[in-house]
Formats: C-alpha cells, sequence, structure tokens
C-alpha cells in the first residue's frame, strides 16, 4: 500500500468515541460503521489483516460526507478525513468506480471530452428540459431545481484580462467548475467587484477542473492531468495572489495539492508556491474598505459554513465580516452554521435518504432566521440548500453576489 | 451458539433493517473505549421493551448471550459480548418520552445521549447534573448501568442520586417498573438502585425516569496554576475541609495540561506542574463573585503562582470541553492509554498522587495524571503501546500497585468506571467473601442461566 504512513495513524484512536456524536452521518444511522471511529476501526483491522478489504467495506467507506467535523473534535489528533481518503484511493484500485461515478468523473478531467458533452448538453437540456418528469430527482434535488449550464462556459465568454483604470492590484482568478458551465452569473460578481475595487483580474482560459471531486471519490490517477496543468499554467502569470469563488477548488489548490504529489511521488515545490498565493475570494476582499463601494440593501441575510471553508481551510469570519460591510444589511447567524448541509459532493446522490435527513435540519434552522437570502461559498451547499428549500422566494447564492448586488442601487 | 434458526426468529421480532451480521458490522461492536475486544455472533437494535422481552425469551429458551450495549464509551469491557453471543445495542431506543417541569424529573429512552438529553432540558431551565467525560457519547441507559460519576461529583453527585425509576426487563423476559416518580419512597428493597452500576448483568434497562434540578443561573470557571503537584493536592483537600463547595474540583499534571493545549490551544500554562480547574455556580450573581474570590484567594494562599478566572461563559464550555476530552487527548502521546479509576478518601489526595508518581518510576511506566480531585477520584493514565508485551507486563504491575494503594487508604477499585474485565480481578481485595457470595446469590436468583452479560466481573473474581 503507497499510503501506509498515513493509515497508520489510526493506531493512535483510542476509541473514547467523541468523534460520533458530531457526525452528521452517524446522527442518522446510529450504527457504528456510520461513525468514524468504527471506520477507523476497521481500516486497523485490515491493516492488521483481521478484515479482508470487501465490497461492503468500501460501501461503508463511502457512506461518508467527509465533513472534516470528525477531523476537528478528535481529540487524539488523528486526520481522520486524510486517513478515509488514503484508504478510499487504495480500494478503488481494487474495485474501481461505480460507472455513473466515473462517467462523470471523466466529464470533469477529460480536456476535450467535457466541451463536446457540454455542448449537445446544452441543445438536449434545452429543449428536453420540459419534458422532465415533475416528481423526478437526482439523489434529494428535484429535476426542476437543478441549475442549468450556462449558455456559454464562463472562461469562453469573458477576456482574459479584465482590464481596470489605474489598476490597485492584480489577481489570478480560478472559476472552478460550477462558476465555469452552471453559475457564470457568480464569475461576473466576481469580475464586477473586483472592478469597482479597482483590481485587474487576469483569467487564464487553459485552466481545468481543480480535480478535488474526483481525487476524493479515489481516483487520483485521474485527477494528476488536471493537477499538474493547474500548477504550470498559473506558474506562468506574475501575481501574488489567485483568488478561487469554490470552497472546494481552494481547498484543492491550498491543502490537497501538495499532499497529493507528496503521496505519488511527485514534486511538490511547485504546488506549494501556489497553494501560499489562494485566497478565497472573501479572504482576499477583508483586505479593502468594502463600504465605500457598497450601496444599502435592506435584505435578511443568514450564512452557511461550508464543510471546505470552515474546516478545510479554518474560514469563518471573513464571509461574515465581507457581508456585514453592505450598509442596512440585517445578517442573522442560523442555529449550526458550520455543520454540513448533507451533500457531500457525490454522498446526497449516492446516499439520498441519509442526506435528505441531514438537510432538513439544516433548513429548519435556515427557517428558523426568516431570511430572504442564504450566502454560502460552495457550489455544492446552494445545490443542496436551494434544492430542499421548500420557499422557492428564498434566494441561495455566493456571498459575492450580494456584494455584486449592493455596488447599484441594491437589489 | 447462534444459529440460522434461532437468527431468524431474532430477525422476525425486530426486522432485518435491525439486524447486524457482516463481518465488518461485528467488528465494529467489538470494542469500547477499553484496550481489549470481543467480537460478538449478531448485533440487535431493539426500540421497545416488548421487543427486549422476546429477545430474552427466546434466549432464555436457547441458552444464548445477551450483553447490552449504548454509546461504547465505556472503560473496562462491560458493554462487549466477551463470551460472544448477541450485542444488544440501544442506540435507535432513543426518545425523550417526557419532561415534566412541575415535578421535576424526565422519562427517557435508554438510548438518549447524556448531552443531548441535557441540552434538550437546559432550555426549558433544568438541569441533570451527572457528566462523565464521555457525556457527548454514553447513553443513558449506560450511564445508569455503569452508575457514572463525572465532574460535577463533589457538589452534585453522580447518576445513582437523579434515579427515580426504571422499566427494566429481566433475563426471563418479564418487563417490570422499579421506583416511581415522586423523590421519597421507601416501599420495599430499592432496586433502582441495585440495577444501577449493576454493569448490565441483572436486566436490561428499556426506560429511565430522573430527578431534574433547577438550572443554576450563573456560574464561574476559576484555573489556579501551580509550580508543584502537591501544593494542588494540598489546596483541594483544605477546599473541601474549610467546607467550600465548588461545582467541579479538577487536577491536571503538566502532561495532561501539554496534551490538551495541543489539542484545543486555550491558552494553558504549559509550563504549570498542575492546574486546578473550579467553577462554582448558583442563582446570586453576588454570592458567586464573592465565592470565586474566596476560592481564588484561597489557591493562592495554598502556593499557586496565578488564578485565572474565565471571562466568558464561551471560555469556560471551551475549557470544559477540552477537559472532557482529556481522555483522547493523551492518545497524541502513545498509541494507548489505560485509564485507572482508583479513588481515595479526599485528604489522603496529595499523598495518593505523590506514591502513583513513584510507582510509575518504578515500573518504568508513563503515568499522566488527572483526577476528578474533589471527591478523591484519581485517573491516573497509564501511556502505553498495547503492542509491546514487556512494557504491558509493567503496566499490568503498576496497575496492580495503584489498586494496593487505594485500598491501604480506605479508597476503593473504581470510583466511576465499573469493575468489567478490567478490575474483575482484584474485586476480592475490597468485597469480602460473604459480601461476594451475597452478590452471586442476587444475580443467580434474577438470571438463574447466566445469559445476561457473561464473563462479567463475578464470574472473574
Amino acid at each position: 500500500m503507497k499510503n501506509t504512513k498515513i493509515l497508520a495513524e489510526v493506531y493512535n484512536c483510542i476509541k473514547c468515541g467523541i468523534c460520533l456524536n458530531p457526525c452528521p452521518v452517524y446522527k442518522q444511522k446510529l450504527l457504528e460503521a456510520a461513525s468514524p471511529r468504527g471506520k477507523v476501526q476497521l481500516v486497523r483491522n485490515i491493516l492488521e489483516g483481521k478484515l479482508q478489504p470487501s465490497e461492503n467495506f468500501m460501501r461503508i467507506l463511502f457512506t461518508c460526507l467527509l465533513c472534516e467535523t470528525c477531523t476537528v473534535n478528535c481529540p487524539s489528533g488523528l486526520s481522520i478525513d486524510q486517513v478515509l481518503k488514503a484508504m478510499r484511493r487504495e480500494i478503488v484500485k481494487k474495485y474501481g468506480l461505480p460507472w455513473k461515478k466515473k462517467f462523470l468523473f471523466e466529464l470533469l478531467t477529460g480536456k476535450r471530452f467535457l466541451p463536446f458533452y457540454f455542448f449537445w448538453a446544452r441543445i438536449l437540456m434545452h429543449s428536453l428540459l420540459p419534458l422532465y418528469p415533475g416528481k423526478g430527482k437526482l439523489g434529494t434535488i428535484p429535476f426542476q431545481r437543478l441549475p442549468g449550464l450556462n449558455s456559454l462556459p464562463f472562461l469562453e465568454r469573458i477576456p482574459e484580462i479584465t482590464p481596470v483604470f489605474k489598476a490597485k492590484g492584480r489577481v489570478l482568478y480560478f472559476t472552478g467548475c460550477a462558476t465555469n458551465y452552471l453559475s457564470g452569473d457568480i464569475g461576473d460578481a466576481v469580475l464586477q467587484v473586483l472592478s469597482a475595487l479597482g483590481v485587474e483580474v487576469i483569467t487564464p482560459k487553459e485552466q481545468m477542473c481543480c480535480g478535488l471531486p474526483v481525487f476524493l471519490a479515489g481516483a487520483p490517477e485521474m485527477a494528476m492531468v488536471n493537477i499538474k496543468n493547474n500548477i504550470s499554467i498559473f506558474k506562468a502569470y506574475e501575481a501574488d495572489v489567485v483568488i478561487v469563488d469554490c470552497a472546494t477548488c481552494g481547498s484543492a489548490l491550498k491543502k490537497e495539492y501538495p499532499r497529493l504529489l507528496a503521496e505519488m511521488g511527485e514534486i511538490t515545490a511547485e504546488a506549494e508556491e501556489l497553494s501560499k498565493k489562494v485566497l478565497d475570494i472573501s479572504e482576499y476582499l477583508t483586505r479593502f474598505d468594502l463600504k465605500k463601494i457598497l450601496h444599502p440593501m435592506p435584505k435578511r441575510v443568514t450564512y452557511h459554513d461550508p464543510c471546505h471553508l470552515i474546516r478545510s481551510q479554518k474560514i469563518r469570519e471573513e464571509p461574515r465580516f465581507v457581508l456585514q460591510q453592505i450598509p442596512d444589511l440585517e445578517f442573522k447567524e442560523m442555529p449550526g452554521a458550520d455543520v454540513c448541509c448533507g451533500g457531500g459532493g457525490t454522498f446526497q446522490w449516492e446516499h439520498p435518504e441519509i442526506a435528505a435527513q441531514i438537510t432538513s435540519q439544516k433548513i429548519k434552522n435556515i427557517e428558523k432566521t426568516q431570511a430572504e437570502i442564504v450566502a454560502t461559498g460552495c457550489p455544492g451547499c446552494r445545490l443542496q440548500i436551494f434544492g430542499n428549500l421548500p420557499n422557492e422566494e428564498v434566494k441561495v447564492v455566493h456571498p459575492v453576489q450580494i456584494l455584486a448586488w449592493s455596488l447599484g442601487e441594491g437589489k | 451458539m447462534l444459529n440460522k434458526e434461532i437468527l431468524k426468529a431474532l430477525t422476525k421480532i425486530v426486522g432485518e433493517e435491525r439486524v447486524l451480521t457482516s463481518k465488518e458490522d461485528l467488528l465494529s461492536y467489538a470494542y469500547d473505549a477499553y484496550v481489549e475486544e470481543f467480537l460478538p455472533e449478531a448485533v440487535l437494535f431493539p426500540k421497545t421493551a416488548a421487543e427486549v422481552s422476546q429477545i430474552l425469551k427466546i434466549a432464555g429458551q436457547k441458552q444464548l448471550f445477551i450483553t447490552p450495549r449504548g454509546g461504547g464509551s465505556g472503560l473496562a469491557s462491560c458493554g462487549l459480548a466477551k463470551q460472544g453471543g448477541i450485542i444488544l445495542c440501544f442506540t435507535q431506543m432513543n426518545r425523550i418520552l417526557e419532561i415534566n417541569r412541575p415535578n421535576r424529573y424526565a422519562v427517557v429512552e435508554p438510548g438518549v445521549v447524556v448531552s443531548d438529553f441535557q441540552q434538550e432540558i437546559e432550555k426549558i431551565g433544568l438541569f441533570y447534573p451527572p457528566d462523565p467525560g464521555s457525556a457527548s457519547v454514553a447513553t443513558i441507559g449506560g450511564t445508569v448501568a455503569m452508575n457514572a460519576g463525572g465532574m460535577r461529583g463533589i457538589k452534585y453527585g453522580v447518576t445513582r442520586d437523579y434515579l427515580l425509576g426504571l422499566e427494566v426487563v429481566l433475563p426471563s423476559g418479564e418487563i417490570i417498573k422499579t421506583g416511581s416518580i415522586t423523590n421519597k419512597d421507601v416501599t420495599g428493597y430499592d432496586l433502582t438502585r441495585l440495577l444501577c452500576g449493576s454493569e448490565g448483568t441483572l436486566g436490561l434497562i428499556t426506560q429511565v425516569t430522573l430527578k431534574l434540578l433547577p438550572k443554576p443561573k450563573f456560574k464561574r470557571t476559576l484555573q489556579a496554576i501551580y509550580n508543584t503537584i502537591d501544593q494542588a493536592g494540598n489546596t483541594v483537600s483544605k477546599i473541601v475541609e474549610e467546607g467550600i463547595v465548588p461545582a467541579t474540583l479538577e487536577l491536571m499534571d503538566n502532561t495532561v495540561i501539554k496534551a490538551l493545549e495541543d489539542f484545543a490551544h486555550l491558552g494553558l500554562s504549559t509550563d504549570a506542574q498542575a492546574i486546578l480547574v473550579l467553577e462554582v455556580d448558583g442563582d446570586d450573581l453576588a454570592y458567586i463573585e464573592k465565592q470565586t474570590n474566596i476560592i481564588a484567594d484561597f489557591c493562592r494562599g495554598q502556593g499557586a503562582r496565578d488564578v485565572r478566572v474565565s471571562r466568558s461563559d464561551k471560555e469556560s464550555e471551551q475549557l470544559w470541553m477540552a477537559r472532557r476530552a482529556a481522555f483522547g487527548a493523551v492518545a497524541r502521546l502513545r498509541p494507548n492509554c489505560v485509564i485507572e479509576d482508583a479513588t481515595v478518601p479526599v485528604s489522603y489526595l496529595t499523598q495518593a498522587i505523590k506514591e502513583i508518581l513513584a510507582i510509575a518510576q518504578r515500573n518504568r511506566v508513563q503515568i499522566a495524571v488527572l483526577a476528578h480531585a474533589g471527591d478523591g477520584n484519581l485517573h491516573p493514565l497509564v501511556l502505553c503501546d498495547l503492542r509491546d508485551k514487556e512494557e504491558m507486563k509493567r503496566v499490568d504491575k503498576a496497575m496492580d500497585e495503584i489498586v494496593d494503594l487505594a485500598i491501604s487508604m480506605g479508597g476503593v477499585l473504581s470510583g466511576e468506571h465499573g469493575i468489567g474485565i478490567a478490575k474483575a480481578k482484584y474485586l476480592s481485595r475490597q468485597l469480602s467473601p460473604p459480601v461476594l457470595e451475597l452478590m452471586r446469590t442476587i444475580k443467580k436468583t434474577l438470571d438463574p442461566q447466566g445469559i445476561l452479560n457473561p464473563g462479567s466481573f463475578l464470574e472473574c473474581a
């Protein structure tokens, strides 16, 4: 096994069980194998040869949101998510990915394949959308609540350099797949806000999917092409800051790239160089006096912490601070803002019955705030929350979109 | 032995969803927070007393072993299938059935997690004091079966002190109710308290009626920081002697302090040889402030180099959260930790700590000292690596000596963790032959076939 070193961390699990109650999946299933402790102990049994990796074990291993709640709660300091990710890589080597995931990941990692798919999907989506069965769902999300595709990928639609008069700064922009293919309006909002602040934005056209969803599913080789491409593309530009509008991409570029390359026996220097430059858009915006450019917006807004921001990147205050710069905006904290929404990337697709229960708690907490807008910096969370919110009037958006709205008259 | 036919009959009772037999699942119920592991033959998740009763009836007919289990945070293998058979896991039987504010009691199913229950009742100004370190893992049923204690013992007592009544399924399958919902009840033998702490050997708890208190309105947390562990120990004895009653009075040594700081980043003084963490609580703010000052002055008088009062409830809560995680946090230092639980009269605390450290040195084992100091409940944390057989021999010897030490001071084998298999071999050092015989008679009366939690303390003694 390649991952022996990280896997050996399981010997530091003292089985105290502190990880059980905070785990959203355990809390629903109330079965030991659904808990972080259960999974860690099974990994130990495998290392000791007392258990052979089986399909049942693989199913148990993938019944996990990778929300990292266990890791931040572990008194013994185990990187539980890292252990489980490493074990996923081992087991995918043996059993391969299920075909649905394989297809999706080939889309995300294939450079040529995706534009081709995209072209057809766009045509089909427009003509087939009305034909979707009214009550059908993808996981927990009704078809009608799924986002449409951008009419053109964001990267094709905008110029590589968004110039400003007398630039006060310069950043590179990593857009991520969500902005590129699904939510071009988030990309527009990023550019609008940064332009208003006098920041020149360079959006390298050759960037690819960060690869993290593929990597987390246990297929690092598939993700490798993307990782290497992105590192070399962003190295080519002169800039001190790389901004990201997606929690997952941010955690990939900041944390996982160097770690994964090291594990695969590759050189990590360039990945570490890149990692130092990466900032979530909310982190970057705290450097500016936003009040100067923002207009009053008397709306009630609540904020949901994406796992990949609060736990992977330890970003808690920045998005809240940035939103609170908007005059007249009423910021209302929800109970349990930092609890996973139940989306977990492809988790909600594979385990809709568990995801639905976790998400319904999140929705209740959102409803308690009576907010008109839910802000969150992760496309997976937006999809999961919007897809399950009964009140269609409530908007679920990226914080930077709210800032962009208040650039004008407010909305 | 479990065979297909029996399994089919059991499955009929609870449904397929609530029966686990895969290798992976059985391995997941082979452990608790102690070091030993035992593989069960199946795990069942009952949801009603009627289901439990039917299961026990089949077990009686087929001589099938049944072991109850809650959150799996136990420290003595009490909830493990030590001789095979079935684990009955109560985690899915977890409803709070009633919270009665006028009469200040609550009725819960056994699988409710202690801290979940506490949060729920605190919303309406009620308070359930028992506070084991594992409160966020342990179930109410498990803490009743083990008579769990915790940090608030010095002022509020232990689980036993908050029990009004139980619903219990006897090994025969009969469902009985003990106790009442009133505070006073002298009707017959106190079966409630007999079952409390019986470690799942006499009956299976399917409902618990708990006594509640009004929640204290205010609290303050203090840290007294010491250059020697003796000064800290002496402070504890003197506080108790003086009649000052804090809600909690915890002692941790340098090793524990460093591990907790590493985990929680609270700004603890990592160069201190010992820290006492105290909480005072009550309804009168002026009185609390006064008591806080008295304790702070008192600690300084006993040699504390500094006394810090938490500035906010959040800061206090973080400190207590870290304290509860101490057992896990010391695992940062070595792969395994055997947590000792010997308890001595509080005036012997300093001497006991001193001798425990001498035992550690003599046997060349690493022991960190943690204690619910206010009630003399020591938690020497023996840090070790189970894979090192030679080291484990020395660990065993040190544990043996600690037990003798506690008994020689008029203390007990275990203050709150239970006997299980961890302490069974020492049982006769504390209990006399007639007492052991009486206990065996009680066990035989209730469980003549010995189907409930076999391999437990009485059989190993």
